[in-house]
């Protein structure tokens, strides 16, 4: 199994039964297996750029992170440990279609800063996508597109299987419950507060 | 083989259904069998079970989709139902200067009123109210005004403003208050479409076909059908074309895909239409969307609005309070706004500058932004609907299949339009956005989060692009929803309406489709539909 099915067999079909799978193989590979591709661990610290976290050797679903993608520059969860990467690999994202235009840029930037990425410190990793996000640069839309896969698996729980906080960081970290079978049972101050303009709720 | 059938209608949301079920109640009444009546649905033929607390990116697949065209990007639905599962139900009538609004940009033709003459707040008022029984709309009490909506009233009071509740198609002895109405109700508590007009149109007999996607149109010469329409198979596990093709030849052809699909296909089919309208494609709006957030300090909450804290965001009806005070009064056509509380969805977190670093920091990614994220949960944010200019234009080439390019069986999809904000467009959204800040940040009890500085609009009530109008040579449609030109050709729904609203537009768009569907039904039996 290469890392790839392993994460996205935690994507596609069944991450409970993809877990276990993984960690079978993770006993038996050899270290150096464990190793991210380069330009997956350079996808890692750029989600971590733009949704930093903690440092963790998993993301949430058991993915390896790569020792170096995460700087650590805040102490809560970002968007590697909430599997931005996972999703940037997602068949129904299609990231990895922009993927090469997107981490040649940043490359490029990264170089301009002492590059590559994954070696720069947080703060120079920062300045190179400011530069890469900056309207005169006319890969931006790459740039928007690789930004957005941060946040919507950190934000919108894009691969939670429980649609909770419990396998969403993100979520955690914005004080989002996730899914709420039974509702909330009180969700008003219950009284009026504003004077009304109207009589029916609308403009004549 | 070309099967017949008396009415196809393409898209079951506001436009479609409506129309599928005031056809089918006229079927009914003539003794006739409305199976000749076939709704086809691109996305999948959902029931009011199907919907999932789940923003899963499987689940998003299938309910919804993103649009990023030029300058704009647009959320919208697929499936049946359409729109009507995602919405948040706002039911509104639109302000009675939006019939009135005059278009008054060099390239659009004379100063003239954008909507046809026969359109007004008062010739429309019946239809709203027709749309406003068949939805169920009603009006919340300030004890089921979420805390959310109630923060933004408070302020508004503080501020000397009025704030309304608003009207909701949800039905408020079922709602849970679980703010989760954005993938669709879980506990049948919305109104959509898919508990009324298409209940009662299946109860009736008409044919439903889901996963069905019209692409093109063209006439028959077989009279008395009028059109054969060509939609693609839709593969259900993958929501792509599957490459088969299926014909029906009809005597009446609806097109009620929505603001991102009519325009499509008839631009698809324009070789086959000669006499279609210059401005099929022209005039696509974004209902004047424009989106800010607040986050609110706790403590300031207490001492200076009354109220016992907030942070509860996640909690409640997604949209109950909005004020008008932007809107009533104002004279000058382009000046006016609403502003509304909502909740779209945990994912809009993406779309706000934090603000607080020293300039060139970044503000909408990064540290600080990060750090925002972390006081969520004590967020308001805020739809303003604002005066615009429609300001949007699909490029003459559509996508080789539906609306947009679909680049595989995810949500996202390239829009093939450009969009490109007037001056005026521009002007009264900053002006919405020092409204907002205004009250949001006096006496210092909340933080004025802006949109992102981005190229264009976000919006999720994509608007026109065969607008109706009183000649074609200012729209695509009459104000019956014709199609100027062609006999029997409708289009009905989102993209038949010429302006911004200022209010969410589903009401509007139900009271057009409505009208549209009653004129229809007046005609049916000069169409060659069996009616009396």
């Amino acid at each position: 199994m290469t890392r790839r099915e392993v994460l996205r067999g935690g994507l596609l079909g069944a991450i409970a039964a993809a877990l276990p799978a993984a960690a079978a193989w993770e006993r038996t590979a050899p270290a150096q297996a464990l190793a991210l591709a380069p330009a997956d661990a350079t996808l890692q610290a750029f989600f971590d750029t733009v949704v930093p976290g903690r440092r963790v050797a998993r993301t949430v679903s058991g993915a390896v992170v790569h020792p170096g993608a995460i700087a650590g520059a805040d102490p809560d969860p970002g968007a590697v440990e909430a599997d931005a990467l996972a999703l940037a690999q997602h068949p129904r994202i299609g990231f990895d279609a922009l993927a090469p235009a997107s981490l040649a840029d940043l490359e490029l930037r990264a170089a301009e800063q002492g590059g590559p990425f994954l070696a720069l410190a947080f703060d120079a990793r920062t300045r190179a996508c400011v530069q890469g996000l900056d309207f005169g640069n006319p890969l931006r839309t790459v740039w928007e597109a690789a930004a957005a896969v941060a946040f919507t698996a950190f934000c919108g729980g894009a691969i939670s299987r429980t649609q909770t906080r419990a396998d969403a960081p993100g979520w955690a970290v914005m004080g989002l419950p996730g899914r709420a079978p039974h509702g909330y049972p009180d969700a008003s101050y219950g009284r009026r507060l504003a004077r009304e303009r109207t009589r029916k709720g609308y403009l004549a | 083989m070309t099967r017949r059938a008396d009415v196809v209608i393409a898209g079951s949301g506001f436009g479609g259904a409506i129309a599928a079920r005031r056809l089918a109640d006229a079927y009914a009444r003539a003794g006739e069998d409305p199976a000749r009546i076939v709704v086809l649905e691109r996305g999948e033929g959902f029931a009011v079970d199907s919907f999932e607390q789940s923003m899963h990116i499987d689940h998003l697949s299938r309910v919804y989709r993103l649009i990023q065209g030029q300058g704009m990007q647009v959320v919208t639905a697929t499936g049946l139902g359409g729109g009507s599962n995602l919405y948040l139900a706002a039911s509104l009538r639109a302000p009675r200067e939006v019939f009135e609004r005059r278009d008054r940009r060099p390239d659009d033709g004379p100063d003239r009123r954008m909507w046809p003459k026969a359109i007004s707040r008062a010739t429309l008022d019946p239809y709203y109210a027709r749309a406003e029984r068949a939805l169920r709309v009603r009006r919340p009490s300030w004890d089921q005004v979420s805390r959310s909506g109630g923060v933004w009233a408070a302020l508004c009071d503080a501020a000397g403003h009025t704030c309304d509740r608003v009207p909701l198609a949800i039905d408020l002895d079922r709602c849970v208050d679980a703010k989760w109405c954005h993938t669709g109700c879980a506990f049948g508590a919305k109104n959509s479409l898919l508990t009324n007009h298409l209940a009662i149109a299946r109860r009736r007999g008409v044919t439903v076909e889901p996963l069905r996607e019209v692409q093109s149109v063209r006439q028959s010469s077989a009279r008395p059908y009028r059109y054969v329409v060509t939609a693609a198979v839709v593969d259900a596990a993958t929501g792509r074309p599957t490459g088969g093709l299926e014909e029906l030849e009809c005597k009446v052809l609806v097109l009620a895909t929505g603001a991102m699909n009519d325009a499509p296909i008839l631009l698809r089919s324009r070789a086959a239409l000669p006499s279609l309208s210059e401005h099929v494609g022209r005039h696509l709006g974004s209902n004047g969307d424009h989106l800010a957030a607040v986050e609110l300090d706790p403590g300031r909450v207490r001492d200076v609005l009354g109220l016992p804290g907030y942070a509860e965001f996640h909690e409640g009806k997604p949209i109950t309070t909005m004020t008008y005070d932007f809107w009533a009064g104002r004279r000058r056509d382009g000046t006016r706004f609403t502003l509304q509380e909502i909740f779209l969805s945990p994912l809009t977190g993406i779309l706000y500058d934090d603000g607080r670093g020293p300039p060139g920091d970044p503000s909408w990614w990064g540290l600080q932004k990060k750090r925002s994220l972390a006081r969520w949960s004590h967020r308001i944010e805020l739809l303003a609907m604002v005066e615009d200019t429609h300001d949007g234009t699909f490029l003459p080439v559509p996508a080789p299949h539906g609306g947009a390019v679909r680049p595989n069986g995810g949500p996202v999809e390239i829009g093939t339009f450009t969009y490109e904000l007037s001056d005026q467009s521009r002007a009264v959204r900053a002006a919405a956005d020092a409204a907002m800040r205004a009250i949001a940040e006096r006496s210092g009890v909340g933080r004025f989060l802006p949109m992102t500085e981005t190229e264009g609009v976000y919006c999720a009530h994509p608007l026109g692009g065969c607008r109706m109008a009183d000649s074609p040579d200012l729209g695509v449609t009459a104000d019956d929803g014709e199609v100027f030109g062609y006999e029997g050709l409708y289009c009905s729904g989102s993209s038949v309406v010429p302006t911004s609203l200022g209010v969410n537009p589903s009401l509007t768009i139900a009271a057009v489709a409505e009208r549209i569907a009653s004129g229809l039904v007046r005609r049916g039996a000069d169409l060659g539909l069996p009616l009396k």
